[in-house]
């Protein structure tokens, strides 16, 4: 993440402790630990001591070190892989801010691996403490390695080039020429062509100094400041931005207000009074689903027909949710993540009064035949409370003997529960699933679980009253998700983007010029070019046409010749990099003299040499 | 896991939202907060139709006492538990003193009916299917559970909010307190 080059503090260090003694302070070893204390000398640093001693770089030595391990390409590259393994979970286990129903499966499918699970977060990885500290830390990685760069390379865009090494001819690129202009006008007149070029010019005493392709620096700069906006704005999604479930049954509204929503999960700077104030009704569902074949049974689309109001007071406005296609209100999106039926049952009580007359959403336990599974409470029901639990088939058929449910559309429905009496447990207080009976303090009827057609009744023995399906419903699962960081970090990615592209498709290249008498009195202009040698190539004509121009221009006589020398000492495979861009003139037999260390020196300022590092 | 029992208050809710409305709030024992007069928010104007289909506005209890709003479903367990106790309040304080008032969340008709047969309850109770109620309380006090409870003083000034179930001598108290003459 870190660009090209990691600047050299960031390198693989050795913690201060771990050093070893290079001079023993004294010739016996002593005990770990021991020694005086103020025995060392003042200028002895850890490099000398025992490796005890190394505790005594203090607390600030310890935290730079801390610091540079931390901000180290190497250790965010970790932080990076570890993030992408913790989140293999969340994609493999059923999620509670996803999908919450299919936690409640999981649930039941592992009582015994589920709570363990549950334990280590697995169920909520994106919440989850660990995960939190890995991104935390990549966070703080990142932002430690990038924002001192971005500094570095704002002084790098800003920095005059280098002055002109003393011989031109050891750069890769150098052409040379003569005219009868005077040194001191030769040198205008070539400063003058560059600047037209739009070249950063520095002048000296005989030369000129010339540089282009700043807009590489300026693309570095853009990709690393994007990047630390794309940190920021990850992290503004995560303080200003909440995720919220709600189940809603055709038919029914609801609000966007923490008590309408059955899961809620603001950020850490969210108050219940910055949800936005939507109301959605869910006017109409329907799903469709692959009737032959291999995947027969599968959904193929749904559609939500919803009807909305972005505020209170505001107009309403229609709008339908499919796959791929959720409800953006006021920035919040809605997307359905999953649909099921809630069978409509009316029970009287034993007191003959209707006591329960609703829809009651119905969790898919297999998605082939929508088979659900759900439960009924009546706690208000007289002389004993009620409950009920089974399942709803939406396409029943008996399968020697055993009912299951052949198709997700509701073509033969029935529904077949078991009901109880006694107590709910729920006037004690105590908060419950409405998908869970607590069977604890209540006992089965004896009747038999018959399936129910629409309009069919159970009569419960013992005068305890008669529920009645009385039909079905449809509801959908709605995700809600307001994440004011999303379009900021789109934005800043597509930012990165471009500014890489441009850090890698501009090269930086420096022209030198020098001007001087030479000994039959005619002024010699040396050229000089150099360039780096990651980018793509170009430069060599480049600079072969600005030593034509300057030669033109300044009515040069004899030989303009450029001779390009491979970058690398040792590359022998680039001798055919050797040519002349104009009347090559060989017997120059300029690729004699290297000096790589003096040319480094010479030519590489250190912002330069900080990219190019690698 | 839990669809609505994580909208039952006391819980998860309750504590991962703590209340960011101002200075002038002190705490008054859990899931309670008590405003000081200077710094009541106003109850919003709410109006909509009972249980038993009457029309009914909180504005027309403005200057007839205080008002006791709770927000409950029949579904709630600590709506069920903390009923008796409200049912009670609700008796023992003259009409004219403390008025009460509900506000029936994600309920049906026919099971908020016979809570409020169950638990003997007098007092209206205005049906919010849609979460307008709710929603209308976003700008002064959101209620963030159910069970809420909020007690407005004679100016139509929000006094407290008790989230998760109420006792009935902690309400009593409560009432007693901000009944008294400043």
């Amino acid at each position: 993440m870190a660009g090209p080059g990691d600047s050299p503090v960031t390198g693989l260090r050795i913690p201060p402790g771990a050093e070893r003694p290079q001079v023993p302070a004294t010739g016996t070893a002593g005990p770990p630990g021991g020694g005086a204390p103020d025995g060392g000398a003042p200028d002895g640093g850890p490099r000398t001591r025992p490796p005890a001693r190394g505790l005594r770089l203090g607390l600030a030595g310890w935290l730079r070190w801390g610091w540079r391990q931390l901000t180290s390409m190497r250790t965010a590259l970790v932080l990076l892989f570890l993030l992408a393994v913790a989140s293999v979970p969340g994609s493999v286990l059923p999620q509670q801010g996803i999908d919450p129903a299919a936690v409640t499966q999981y649930y039941a499918a592992h009582p015994a691996l589920a709570p363990i699970l549950a334990r280590l977060s697995l169920f909520n990885v994106f919440a989850a403490p660990w995960f939190a500290a890995i991104y935390l830390l990549l966070f703080a990685s990142l932002a430690g390695c990038v924002l001192p760069r971005t500094f570095r390379l704002v002084g790098s865009a800003r920095q005059l080039p280098p002055q002109a090494p003393r011989n031109l001819a050891r750069l890769p690129l150098s052409a040379s020429y003569r005219t009868d202009l005077p040194p001191g006008a030769a040198l205008e007149s070539a400063g003058q062509l560059l600047t037209a070029k739009r070249f950063r010019l520095r002048t000296g005493d005989g030369w000129v100094a010339a540089e282009k392709g700043y807009l590489r620096e300026v693309g570095n700069l853009i990709f690393h400041i994007a990047l630390l906006a794309l940190l920021g704005a990850v992290g503004m999604g995560g303080l200003f931005g909440y995720k919220a479930n709600r189940l809603l049954v055709v038919g029914d509204s609801f609000a966007n207000t923490v008590t309408a929503l059955d899961q809620y999960r603001p950020g850490r700077l969210v108050s219940p009074a910055d949800l936005q104030p939507f109301s959605v009704t869910l006017n109409n569902f329907t799903a469709s689903y692959i009737t032959s074949g291999g995947q027969r049974g599968q959904p193929s689309s749904f559609n939500a027909a919803v009807s909305y109001t972005a505020a209170p007071g505001e107009p309403v406005r229609h709008d339908s949710l499919r796959v791929n296609h959720p409800l953006d209100v006021d920035g919040v999106r809605l997307f359905i993540i999953g649909h099921g039926y809630a069978p409509v049952f009316r029970v009287t009580d034993g007191t003959g009064r209707v006591v329960f007359n609703d829809p009651v959403p119905f969790i898919p336990v297999e998605q082939n035949g929508l088979t659900s599974d759900g439960v009924i409470k009546v706690p208000d029901a007289n002389p004993t409370q009620l409950g009920f639990a089974g399942v709803f088939l939406p396409t029943m058929i008996d399968v020697g003997g055993r009912l299951q449910s052949a198709f997700p559309a509701a073509l033969n429905p029935r529904v077949s529960l078991l009901a109880y009496a006694g107590n709910l447990g729920m006037n004690s207080g105590q908060p419950q699933s409405v998908y869970q009976l607590d069977t604890g303090g209540l006992h089965r009827l004896p009747i038999a679980p018959d399936p129910l057609a629409v309009g069919q009744s159970m009569k419960l023995p013992g005068g305890a009253g008669t529920l009645t399906f009385t039909g079905y419903k449809q509801w959908i699962s709605l995700a809600i998700t307001y994440d004011p960081g999303q379009l900021p970090a789109l934005i800043a990615g597509i930012a990165a983007l471009a500014g890489l592209l441009l850090s890698f498709l501009v090269r930086r290249r420096r022209v030198f010029v020098r001007a001087y008498a030479g000994e039959d009195g005619a002024t010699v202009v040396d050229l000089g070019g150099l360039a780096r040698s990651d980018a793509a190539g170009g430069f060599e004509s480049e600079f072969a046409g600005l030593a034509a121009e300057f030669s033109g221009t300044q009515d040069g006589r004899r030989f303009v010749q450029v001779v390009a020398r491979p970058e690398e000492p040792g590359s022998h495979d680039h001798d055919s990099s050797v040519r002349g861009a104009s009347n090559g003139d060989p017997a120059r037999g300029e690729a004699s003299l290297r000096d790589p260390a003096l040319r480094e020196a010479s030519l590489r300022d250190p912002a330069l040499r900080d990219e190019e590092g690698e | 896991m839990t669809l609505a029992v994580t909208a039952c208050a006391g819980g998860a809710i309750a504590q991962s939202t703590p209340v960011s409305n101002g200075t002038s709030f002190v705490p008054g024992g859990p899931g309670a907060t008590l405003y000081q007069p200077g710094g009541r928010p106003a109850a919003p104007s709410v109006s909509g139709t009972t249980l038993t289909g009457q029309k009914l506005t909180l504005a027309g209890y403005r200057g007839r006492g205080l008002v006791v709003l709770n927000f409950w479903g029949s579904w709630c367990a600590p709506c069920r538990q903390e009923a008796p106790a409200l049912a009670a309040l609700a008796s023992h304080f003259q009409a004219g003193e403390v008025r009460f008032l509900g506000v029936d969340i994600r309920d049906s008709p026919a099971s908020a009916q016979a809570f409020l047969r169950d638990y003997r309850i007098g007092y209206p109770s205005l049906n919010d299917p849609g979460d307008e109620i709710a929603l209308a309380f976003r700008g002064s006090v959101p209620p963030v559970g159910i069970p809420t409870t909020l007690v407005i003083d004679r100016n139509g000034r929000i006094a407290a909010r008790i989230v998760g179930g109420v006792s009935y001598d902690g309400l009593k108290a409560l009432i007693t307190q901000i009944a008294r003459p400043a």
